[in-house]
């Protein structure tokens, strides 16, 4: 009606749905939520967690389990003999390929199976029998198929990680509001410009979610896809640890690095979400 | 009557039910017609099939029986030339302003996309707000960039499905000033369901009002009544009762039908 | 779209870059060392880190000493399931293998020819030093491991309870890998564990097993592994697999010669082959001397018959395949005239892969 109404509509209209401001006021040293504090909270609570386990250990008079000290000098022990570098390359190596092979097939096969629905009652029940065969069930499909060689643990990965995707991909499309379609094939946008425009970014942020999860599932099935004989690896570490006899801390070893590993993964993921095009499907949920 | 651009032809539509397994019967038998370059208002009880019928005359529906006729051929499917404005999230979240309002005109050259596109911002007072993405905005001027994506693709005809109904009052009543404005620059046909009376007869040049399910038209109200309207003159206050009698309903808050 | 191509960009540099990093560590595809060895037809043999298996590193190892290179590649696998399907998809042609298994795999229809043994004894049943078990009989009742249902530690295990007038059902025997067996036993998870060494040796050298038998003393010159190739390699190269025996017979000979030449297998082995601690091979291979033997390895009939009856009556073998079928004992028929490797070890040998 009059200006004022549009004043204060638009004055209300920078409201933003909860994206807190950004930097300035908030990065001073001190305040609870500042980049210092972010960082030292989960390294306090490493900390804590190492001085626990030392301890443990020691009054436990366990002579297997080792100590974080052992497991240091296991990590360094590796550095010196050149192996770290190489275990760390192969398994990382492994793990991206089997994981970009199974996001290039996942997701496509997620967005068709997830629109047509036919394709759906088709498939799903395929699906969803796999789905739940652990990794190491396929072993002796993979060294009959594959040889010894990467490609049977990558295989294995692939195998792993494309079940979540595809799943993820096919509950975002079939959960997709309805008025993004209408609106799309109201401007007259044809089958294959709806999926590349529409379909698959408004399913986006899901689908991302999916590829999170799948990741932290590729890196975990590392070390049962390197049981196949292959001779690197941070997998293969861990189990020729276990016959090398009593080198239980390099075998802990290798599940720190993997740990860690799993970790710097994450925080890459979840880099993703900050880009603008997806932003919008994880806003209001954390601060 | 000028010619019809709109032809609603005995359009009836029916759901099967969900627990009882009979059929849910929401239309029945709707007529009627709309001229080109009104600007007319479908106003009913909640629930009684008004969205419906517009989800059909705009082509996202299939009416169980009947017809209707746009520019005198029949509507199969949506179509540009007819953009469906949508109560709330219409907005495509993982673009920004700009790139929304421009989606209807992905063929167009560059700089004549640009060009139209900084147009309607500008009609919708959006301006300085391009490379903002819907959710930092507030709901107001989230369907405001609907209605300049809907103004941008140049369409003869606007559907609106309670536009306003998930906004403040204060907001609505602004965007109703602007949405006439516009209609009165822009020409363009608009037929708009709402269950706000209020809002009807401070838009509409003709009001269809419908009953509860199964609905049909039972009144149609002309509001010949100049722009802008005051809401307190007694050619508006009068349409305004007239309508609340027509559906029944009294004055007096607390008081049920006479 | 700019998010796309950015990563798409990204995702392509990297698989390019792992790739190639990849290549060139772990790879070598960028050795000029690789090309070498291309073009010399190197068949695969399949073993597992134990003693039972000792003589396949020897003889690579003792080649590559004496002529700079050896004429097959020992591929190593962490477990028996690992193994078995590498043959069986053809990867390893030539394996060593358990005798049962070799033996019900003939049965099933596979073309596998054993052709010389891996070793005599070198197993035995291991403690707790706590334990109050000192007898077959204190074993009631109890938890053993072994390693594989087709592990001749199962049978010899049915052996000697048969000879303590019991029966399988009186024990509980569970599969185990045998590298978690130490760990289980020092836990005490399980009564007594049972396979190859050195892995037993490792519960003694660590001071919380105890012997409760060797198979030295149950069952003289117990056979358990075996050396083993597929029916095909026999028909097509025949001098190769001749080569094979002959140099897996050389090499036993030659670890049996003196204790200074097993001291010598301890510590190559170890380090080059087995990533162990030479301590423990050291040990398994001494204490006591004939703990573990590597001559006398020649194929005998009655050995093998044992096995089949034992097999039979613990219910791995059929009895549809008999000696004349899984076995092609030509190779060496007398290995009291085999010869040792005429090597000894000197100071410089850093050649050892």
């Amino acid at each position: 009606m009059k200006s004022t109404a549009a004043e204060i509509t638009d004055r209300q209209g920078l409201t933003s749905n909860g994206a807190a401001p950004q930097t300035g006021e908030r990065a001073r040293v001190g305040d609870a939520d500042s980049l210092l504090w972010r960082i030292v909270r989960p390294v306090g609570m490493a900390a804590l967690f190492l001085t626990l386990w030392g301890l443990a250990v020691r009054w436990s008079g366990s002579d297997l389990f080792p100590t974080p000290g052992n497991v240091a000098r296991g990590i360094i022990e590796l550095i010196q003999k050149g192996l770290l570098i190489k275990y760390i390359v192969a398994s990382v190596f492994r793990v991206s390929w089997g994981f970009t092979l199974a996001v290039v097939l996942g997701v496509p096969l997620g967005l068709v199976l997830g629109w047509y629905s036919r394709a759906f009652q088709a498939f799903n029940p395929f699906i969803q029998i796999l789905r739940p065969i652990s990794p190491i069930a396929w072993i002796p499909v993979a060294i009959l198929w594959f040889g010894v060689s990467d490609a049977a643990p990558i295989f294995l990965i692939f195998l792993a990680s494309v079940f979540p995707i595809t799943v993820a991909t096919i509950a975002a499309v079939q959960n997709m509001q309805l008025v993004y379609l209408r609106a799309a094939q109201n401007f007259g946008l044809g089958t294959g410009e709806l999926f590349r425009q529409v379909i698959l970014r408004a399913c986006l942020p899901q689908i991302i979610t999916g590829i999170r999860i799948a990741l932290g599932v590729a890196w975990l099935v590392v070390v049962a896809a390197e049981m196949i004989a292959v001779n690197s690896g941070l997998g293969y570490l861990i189990i020729d640890a276990r016959n090398a006899g009593k080198r239980y801390d390099l075998v802990v070893a290798g599940m720190v690095m993997i740990g860690l590993i799993g970790l710097i993964l994450d925080l890459l993921v979840r880099q993703l979400e900050k880009f603008d095009e997806v932003r919008w499907g994880y806003v209001g949920r954390r601060k | 009557m000028k010619e019809a651009v709109i032809s609603i032809q005995n359009v009836s539509m029916r759901f099967p039910g969900k627990r009882t397994g009979e059929e849910i019967a929401v239309l029945e038998k709707v007529n009627a017609d709309v001229a080109r370059g009104e600007f007319v208002c479908i106003v009913g009880p909640s629930g009684c099939g008004k969205s419906t019928l517009l989800n059909i005359v705009a082509g996202f529906l299939e009416a169980t029986s009947g017809e209707i006729l746009v520019e005198g051929l029949p509507v199969r499917r949506p179509d540009p030339r007819r953009i469906f404005v949508f109560q709330e999230n219409g907005v495509f979240p993982w673009l920004n302003v700009h790139e929304n309002v421009g989606f209807g005109l992905r063929r167009q050259t560059h700089g004549k996309r640009d060009r139209i596109i900084a147009r309607y911002i500008d009609m919708v007072g959006l301006g300085g707000f391009e490379s903002a993405y819907p959710h930092e905005l507030s709901g107001g001027m989230r369907q405001r960039v609907e209605i300049a994506r809907a103004l941008a693709a140049n369409p003869d005809i606007i559907y609106m499905d309670e536009p306003f109904g998930a906004l403040d009052f204060l907001t609505r009543l602004k965007m109703r000033t602007d949405l006439v404005r516009i209609w009165q620059s822009e020409k363009k046909t608009i037929l708009f369901v709402t269950h706000d009376i209020e809002e009807a007869v401070q838009l509409a040049d003709r009001i269809l009002i419908m009953t509860a399910r199964p609905a049909t038209i039972q009144d149609v109200v002309d509001v010949d009544l100049p722009r802008p309207r005051h809401l307190d003159s007694p050619g508006y206050l009068e349409k305004r009762d007239r309508i609340f009698q027509l559906m029944g309903m009294s004055l007096r808050v607390g008081e049920t039908a006479a | 779209m700019s998010m796309r191509k950015v990563l798409i960009l990204i995702a392509v540099a990297w698989l390019i870059a792992i790739t190639l990093v990849h290549a060139w560590l772990n790879l070598h595809v960028f050795d000029s060392r690789g090309a070498a060895t291309t073009d010399h037809k190197k068949f695969r043999i399949g073993f597992l880190p134990v003693t039972c298996h000792l003589t396949c590193p020897v003889t690579d190892f003792i080649n590559k000493q004496m002529t700079g290179d050896s004429f097959f590649e020992p591929v190593r696998f962490n477990g028996w399931p690992e193994l078995k399907e590498a043959y069986l998809s053809g990867y390893t042609p030539a394996t060593f293998i358990l005798a049962p298994m070799a033996m019900a795999l003939r049965e099933q229809g596979v073309p596998i020819k054993i052709v010389y043994l891996g070793h005599r004894d070198g197993s035995a049943v291991m403690v707790h030093k706590d334990s109050q078990i000192y007898r077959m009989e204190d074993l009631r009742g109890k938890k053993i491991a072994v390693p594989n249902r087709f592990s001749n530690q199962r049978l010899l295990i049915f052996r000697a309870l048969k000879n303590a007038g019991m029966t399988p059902q009186d024990v509980d025997l569970v599969e185990m890998p045998p590298p978690d067996m130490p760990a289980a036993l020092y836990a005490q998870a399980v009564d007594a564990i049972s396979s190859g060494e050195p892995f037993m040796g490792q519960t003694e050298l660590d001071g919380y097993g105890r012997v409760l038998w060797l198979t030295k003393d149950v069952w003289p010159n117990f056979i358990s592994c075996v050396l083993a190739v597929h029916e095909d390699m026999i028909k097509n190269d025949r001098d190769t697999v001749q080569r094979l025996v002959d140099g897996i017979a050389k090499s036993g000979k030659w670890i049996d010669k003196n204790m200074e030449h097993r001291m010598e297998t301890a510590r190559f082995v170890s380090k080059f082959y087995y990533n162990q601690n030479p301590r423990l091979l050291t040990f398994v291979l001494s204490k006591p001397p004939d703990r573990v033997k590597y001559t006398n390895l020649a194929l005998r009939k009655p050995d093998f018959e044992e096995i089949e009856k034992l097999g039979r009556e613990a219910g791995i073998l059929s009895g549809r395949a008999h000696f004349e079928d899984y076995t092609d004992a030509s190779f060496v028929t007398d290995d009291t005239r085999v010869e040792p490797y005429a090597w000894e070890p000197s100071e410089d040998e850093e050649h050892g892969r």
